[in-house]
């Protein structure tokens, strides 16, 4: 505790205090524009921290990694583009929210949604850290694999057609995911000999493709150019009534559950936690039947949970040396930048700085709550853009976030590629978010299940031997085909 | 002679690609490791993965009735004037730069997407001026990412900012 209140201290005097909030700020209106993320700003302060005290550049690393994720969902809901991979779930009800005029409620929730997942995942992460972190060391590949399996199943759910199409784009994201160098063999799958292809497919790419790109060109080949209307009414105050959360509150108590659970675990993170809430929150519902038109639970889900992985992430990080998500393995450059070891030592060799990154997720946590609630009222001025404004800049902003993410002309082409991928795929009705989740599960999936066997001495039963995978391999068949028999059975009782 | 409907084109699609996919995936270089599946593997388990479910999309959802065109004749040249548009902007981009193109090209996008919709032409300039100079110089100076300069100007040797 004592090491606490000295990390609190530290924290709020007062450069340090500015730095941190001024970097949450630009970290949220990074993960706000699509292609851009709180990564970004990690990455572009990084070499101005190399002279700077180690809490000092601390406070800003880790005040840039909040603000990123809580921005991110804020395009998700008013342009139903993601900011990040960590919000492509919330843009499934947020926009639709938006479309009905209740931006303003969507982004109460968001902005709500985003505090709890980082505030309570950060006070967990803070008692229980090292406790939790014993338990990832008992799972093995076979669990991460049954686990993975079991998210893009869960997903398939997802898809309000058929599950057919939807598991046939599931495969088809895997298959994605396979393009590029195998990381055991370091044999070329896919690539045609071009070096473009050699790192596999940019997620950046696919996102500006699938979402930007598609959703401009369908809305104006279908004639939607009408801006969405907003409650101004409601744009005032938190926005929420404690009815709202209570309404809601086992959808945000399992979400963040998961968004922690997801977060620890090494190299997953909110990217795909928010997915993986949603299906949980519609699988709970009383009407999953309107998930897609706009429902509460749907933003709640995704924003508690991927927010709730930057706490999750937080502690494999701290207690294990191992990252938790893409940003915290630039957090952990920056430790041994700064010349501390990452790992199972670093709290007890590092116990102020241990505690000060802890806090200042909470402070920058309450402090963007806070920011985002004043400033909300500003927000939909986007929506009072006129379309063909909004929608050119969104074009021009995916092809100038395609090519930044590599600085490769061949990014903006593979934007251009999978733009008419996206709509071929709505033409005939195959779901995107099964392809997306199993495009970023493949490369885990594949390298789980080839560790496994490989571990295993070529078996193949330690998958379905091993309690805990097996517990997510038999989900897994449910999620696949529970809802077929269930169907089935109720068409017989009628 | 009955149209085929969009479920069965979308199944048969998918099975040659399946096809193509594990065709594809014999010519990956088999590289044994002892234990371990190998390279192959998983593209295989996606080949098949598409041509099974896809078969069985067109068993189980090929009967349903489309009975919603996906757009009109209108709606089809709306979207290849759009795509147009888009190819057009990604090779100006590299031919004369993302300054200039992402000006022209917002202008483009702009005078299209505004229908039948009247616009302020001397607004809509000063717009695409502002952002795309905002978003050029913002990137290149402020956050020190580079964008494209044009081949066109450094196959003149003329230097662009």
């Amino acid at each position: 505790m004592a090491d606490y209140i000295t990390a609190l201290m530290t924290l709020l005097q007062p450069m340090n205090f500015i730095m941190m909030y001024l970097c949450t700020l630009v970290g949220a209106v990074l993960g706000a524009i699509p292609g851009l993320s709180g990564g970004l700003g990690i990455t572009l302060i990084l070499p101005l921290t190399f002279a700077m005290s180690t809490e000092l550049s601390f406070s800003m690393l880790v005040g840039m990694y909040v603000g990123g994720v809580s921005g991110s969902f804020i395009a998700a809901v008013l342009v139903g583009i993601p900011g990040s991979a960590a919000s492509i779930a919330t843009c499934y009800d947020g926009y639709p929210m938006t479309k009905k005029g209740k931006a303003a409620k969507a982004l109460s929730i968001g902005i709500t949604g985003s505090f709890i997942g980082t505030f309570i995942s950060i006070i967990v992460a803070t008692l229980c850290s090292t406790y939790i972190a014993e338990i990832a060391l008992k799972l093995g590949p076979w669990e991460y694999f049954s686990l993975c399996l079991m998210a893009i199943t869960m997903v398939v759910g997802l898809s309000n057609g058929s599950v057919f199409k939807g598991m046939t784009a599931a495969f088809l994201g895997l298959w994605l995911a396979c393009v590029g160098t195998d990381s055991v063999t370091n044999q070329m799958r896919f690539t045609f000999n071009n070096y473009n292809l050699f790192g596999g497919i940019n997620v950046v790419c696919l996102l500006m493709g699938t979402f930007a790109l598609q959703q401009v060109a369908t809305s104006y080949a279908k004639g939607n150019q009408e801006m969405p209307k907003v409650d101004e009414g409601a744009l005032g105050g938190i926005g929420l009534t404690l009815k709202d959360l209570t309404d809601n509150i086992k959808v945000i108590v399992v979400s963040l559950f998961i968004g922690l659970w997801i977060g620890f675990l090494p190299g997953m993170g909110s990217g795909i936690s928010n997915i993986l809430a949603y299906g949980q929150a519609k699988k709970m519902s009383k009407h999953p039947e309107l998930f897609g038109t706009g429902v509460d639970e749907g933003v709640w889900a995704t924003e508690v949970s991927n927010n709730a992985g930057v706490g999750g992430a937080i502690i494999p990080m701290i207690s294990l040396g191992i990252p938790g998500d893409a940003t915290t393995v630039l957090l952990m450059s920056a430790m041994t930048i700064h010349g501390l070891q990452p790992g199972p030592m670093f709290i007890r060799t590092n116990p102020v700085l241990a505690d000060l990154i802890f806090a200042t997720v909470l402070v920058s946590a309450i402090l963007i709550f806070v920011t985002e609630l004043l400033t909300k009222k500003y927000f939909p001025l986007l929506l009072k853009a006129p379309y063909h404004y909004l929608y050119s800049a969104i074009l021009m902003i995916a092809f100038m976030g395609a090519f930044s993410s590599t600085t490769s002309m061949f990014s903006v082409y593979l934007v251009l590629f999978f733009g008419l991928v996206g709509i071929v795929m709505d033409y005939f009705g195959l779901p995107m978010t099964p392809l997306m989740l199993a495009f970023i599960l493949g490369g885990k999936i594949e390298s789980y299940f080839r560790m496994g066997v490989s571990y295993g001495k070529g078996d193949y039963s330690l998958f379905f031997t091993r309690p805990i995978s097996l517990i997510f391999i038999l989900i897994t068949v449910y999620s696949l085909f529970g809802p077929m028999i269930q169907k089935a059975l109720k068409k017989q009782r009628t | 002679m009955k149209k085929l409907n969009r479920t069965y084109v979308m199944g048969i699609f998918m099975v040659l690609f399946s096809a193509w996919i594990a065709f594809e995936s014999t010519r990956i270089p088999e590289m044994l490791v002892s234990n371990e599946p190998g390279p192959r593997l998983f593209p295989f388990i996606s080949a098949l993965g598409i041509a099974v479910f896809a078969i069985l999309s067109m068993i189980f959802d090929g009967k349903k009735d489309e009975d919603k065109e996906y757009l009109d004749k209108a709606g089809y040249i709306r979207l290849a004037i759009i795509i147009a548009e888009c190819l057009l902007f990604a090779f100006l981009m590299n031919f004369i730069g993302f300054w200039i193109t992402s000006m022209a090209g917002l202008f483009l996008f702009i005078f299209t997407l505004k229908g039948k919709k009247k616009f302020n032409v001397i607004f809509c300039i000063i717009f695409c001026i502002l952002l795309g100079s905002i978003c050029y110089f913002g990137f290149t100076k402020g956050f020190n990412i580079p964008l494209p300069k044009g081949t066109l100007w450094s196959s003149l040797g003329i230097k662009m900012i």
